[in-house]
């Protein structure tokens, strides 16, 4: 019973995590028709700013963490506006460019962080909280968790309940359509891929304290996204936010009773069964033809 | 005495020329010759920690016998000139960078990490007869005559921590291993740790493979400490640093054995020194004492480990000693063929019935497990952290272990699903 609590509580703080890196991806897919490679790397940014400013240069963590946020966001919009622009209608040459950016940031890692070891970042809230005397959770990983669920009712609200959030849906829906009703696509792809990098930049700087932080961090990031969002259904948010617990949840399950080997297997066979049972995934809607 | 203009003009370009060269870097007044050593190595990606620091630490030895006036080898004079090559632990830039190396650059010897790298050069470097070197024992075939193992033979050495931990403390009955499931690495090492603890009559309850891919360690460490094991084990080092901040968040309080804890004052920084001190692992560091005692054949150990962190302060890690460790050991080789040339070499190194190593006396061992007698086995280090810092408690024989439990090995191996002949 304990082991089983305590891998709920796990399988949620990872759910989290992927949540926050796998709405954005979705984010940026639907609002601008770009698988976005580079979504991995904008995590590893922010991991790497938390590691740069705040474990090697003494700033706050909270404040470090803000600047990860900002400074990804800006890594997105330019993006957007040099790379993913130009391009809008040719998703492969969006693509191509996104696994450039992979690239270069990894690259830019590399130069400010040096070749070697892993970066470690001590964690900002020390100590263990102990609940009915077994249940052991770390205040870093609880912050987490609690950020994470903020960030993502953050995001529930803007994208209901504000103008913006109606058009970035409207865009996600129908491009065409919602141009006609005079929403600048133009101004919601900004906004997208900023909400998404910010989310991304988030997302590493909540986890650079719990992780080995390297330039090639973003690759299981990429590959968790990837399984998240085709099982959550490719372009749905709320899909996103569901498969990312559901996975989570499976994946710390099956790594507590049947090991870390076996769980990376199933966790892929997971994602084939949806596409072969559901092929628009848990929350996608099927376009007829 | 009187001067002319030319007596005054030739002693003071004589006066110019002796103030210049008091100067010059000794190794350009000796003209010696310049033996070229190759390092075909991961320098950047995950395992970069196993080969970047390991070219700081040649680069500080070659320096320090450079500025000594270089070594003599078949009477002549020779500065060590390293030639590093980065292949990310890619095979493919490994075979590049190989060919590279022995073709453009013309060494006499190419230090490698290890693993498949190593086997995707291996064909070439045997028709081409160029001396090779590994850490990796493992990689050693029947048919590899050109490579050897001089210093680390990983992870035949785990067996003498667990020796230890067996001895002082015997109430510990059960062990869990947690490795990466890799056939290089973390199965050697899982198979040598599950042999190790059999001989010790230590009982193995659960061993935990997972891949390249976790980010997260708690559902792995709950796993494992819900079978509650009485000794943690770690069999290799990539994820050592998440994996002790998880044990000590869930409250872990049993014996912690890990093949290397590189690092470590990070993972102080993570946990504290009261649940790292007591960590049972394999590589000192070399400001330690003991490294002092006679039969260690490297020289100014501490002067080494400190030059190191003055200039690399965040770099050093379980290879900083080893490849200098084979860098010396060939120069040895060298002075005794009388030759920097790789087979002449290889026949000196091999000629030794007792070959020197890093920590005193070895021998040519291998043969009953991988086909040839191609890497050394001697005394290896139990290191143990006492106040936060690494410090060797003492040296036991890998060598007498395998003549006694060599069988209990291989039952291990093959277990696993590991090459033995």
């Amino acid at each position: 019973m304990e082991l089983v609590l305590l891998s709920i509580i796990n399988g949620l703080i990872q759910g989290g995590f992927f949540a926050l890196f796998a709405v954005g991806l979705v984010l940026i897919f639907g609002v601008m028709g770009v698988v976005n490679f580079a979504h991995g790397e904008l995590v590893m940014v922010g991991a790497y700013t938390i590691w740069l400013v705040h474990a090697q240069n003494g700033l706050g963590y909270i404040p470090t963490l803000i600047l990860a946020i900002l400074l990804v966001t800006i890594i997105g919009l330019l993006m957007e506006r040099f790379l993913f622009r130009p391009t809008r209608n040719d998703p492969l040459a969006g693509l191509i460019c996104s696994i450039g950016v992979l690239f270069v940031l990894q690259v830019a890692a590399t130069l400010v962080g040096g070749e070697g070891p892993s970066k470690q970042v001590p964690p900002p809230f020390h100590g263990t909280l102990v609940l009915f005397d077994f249940l052991r959770i770390p205040y870093q990983r609880l912050f987490g968790l609690g950020i994470s669920a903020l960030a993502l009712v953050a995001l529930w609200y803007f994208l209901t309940r504000t103008r913006f959030g109606w058009a970035l849906r409207a865009v996600a829906l129908d491009r065409d359509a919602a141009a006609l009703q005079g929403i600048n696509i133009n101004q919601i792809s900004m906004i997208a891929i900023g909400v998404g990098a910010a989310l991304a930049g988030l997302a590493g700087g909540l986890m650079a304290p719990l992780t080995n932080i390297n330039p090639h961090m973003g690759h299981n990031v990429i590959i968790t996204a990837f399984i998240v969002t085709i099982v959550g259904g490719v372009g749905s948010l709320s899909g996103a936010v569901y498969a990312a617990i559901i996975y989570a949840l499976f994946h710390t399950f099956v790594t507590v009773y049947f090991g870390g080997t076996v769980a990376t297997i199933c966790g892929l066979i997971l994602m084939v069964v949806v596409l072969i049972v559901r092929p628009a995934g848990i929350m996608g809607v099927r376009v007829s033809e | 005495m009187s001067f002319s203009r030319r007596d005054i003009l030739r002693a003071s370009i004589a006066g110019a020329f002796a103030a210049g060269a008091s100067t010059l870097p000794t190794r350009l007044l000796a003209a010696n010759n310049t033996a070229k050593i190759g390092m075909n190595i991961p320098m950047t990606g995950d395992y970069a920690p196993w080969g970047l620091p390991g070219l700081y630490g040649c680069q500080i030895v070659a320096d320090d016998i450079n500025a000594a006036g270089g070594v003599k080898i078949g009477g002549d004079s020779y500065n060590i000139e390293l030639v590093a090559y980065d292949h990310g632990y890619d095979t493919e830039k490994a075979v590049q960078g190989y060919k590279k190396l022995v073709l453009q650059d013309k060494v006499k010897m190419v230090m490698m990490l290890g693993g498949s790298t190593v086997a995707s050069v291996l064909p070439w470097a045997e028709r081409r007869k160029m001396l090779t070197t590994t850490l990796l024992p493992s990689d050693i075939t029947p048919d590899s005559d050109y490579l050897i193992a001089t210093c680390e033979s990983h992870p035949l050495y785990n067996v003498t921590g667990v020796e230890y931990l067996a001895e002082k403390f015997p109430q510990a009955k059960t062990a869990a291993i947690v490795t990466n499931n890799d056939a290089e690495y973390g199965l050697q090492s899982a198979a040598t740790y599950k042999a190790a603890f059999e001989v010790a009559g230590i009982d193995v309850i659960d061993v935990n493979l997972h891949g390249f891919d976790i980010t997260d360690f708690a559902p792995i460490v709950s796993s494992v400490l819900a079978k509650k094991p009485d000794i943690f084990c770690m069999a290799t080092s990539f994820y050592v640093t998440p994996l002790m901040e998880q044990l000590f968040h869930q409250g872990y309080q049993g014996k912690i054995i890990s093949c290397t804890l590189d690092y470590y004052d990070e993972i102080i920084a993570k946990t504290s020194r009261e649940f790292v001190d007591g960590t049972i692992f394999q590589f000192p560091d070399f400001d330690d004492p003991m490294l002092n005692q006679p039969g260690v054949n490297f020289p100014n150990p501490g002067d080494f480990d400190a030059k190191f962190r003055k200039a690399h302060p965040n770099d050093w890690s379980a290879v900083s000693w080893e490849y200098p460790a084979i860098l010396l050991n060939w120069i040895e080789g060298a002075k005794a063929a009388g030759s920097v040339e790789p087979t002449a070499v290889l026949k000196a190194l091999k000629s030794a019935k007792n070959p020197e190593f890093v920590f005193g006396e070895g021998r040519w061992w291998g043969s009953q497990l991988w086909g040839k007698d191609n890497a050394v086995v001697g005394r290896w280090p139990v290191v143990v952290v006492e106040g936060g810092k690494a410090r060797i408690k003492e040296y036991r024989s890998v060598s007498g272990w395998l003549d006694k439990h060599k069988d209990v090995l291989i039952k291990h191996m093959k277990e696993l699903g590991l090459r033995t002949v």
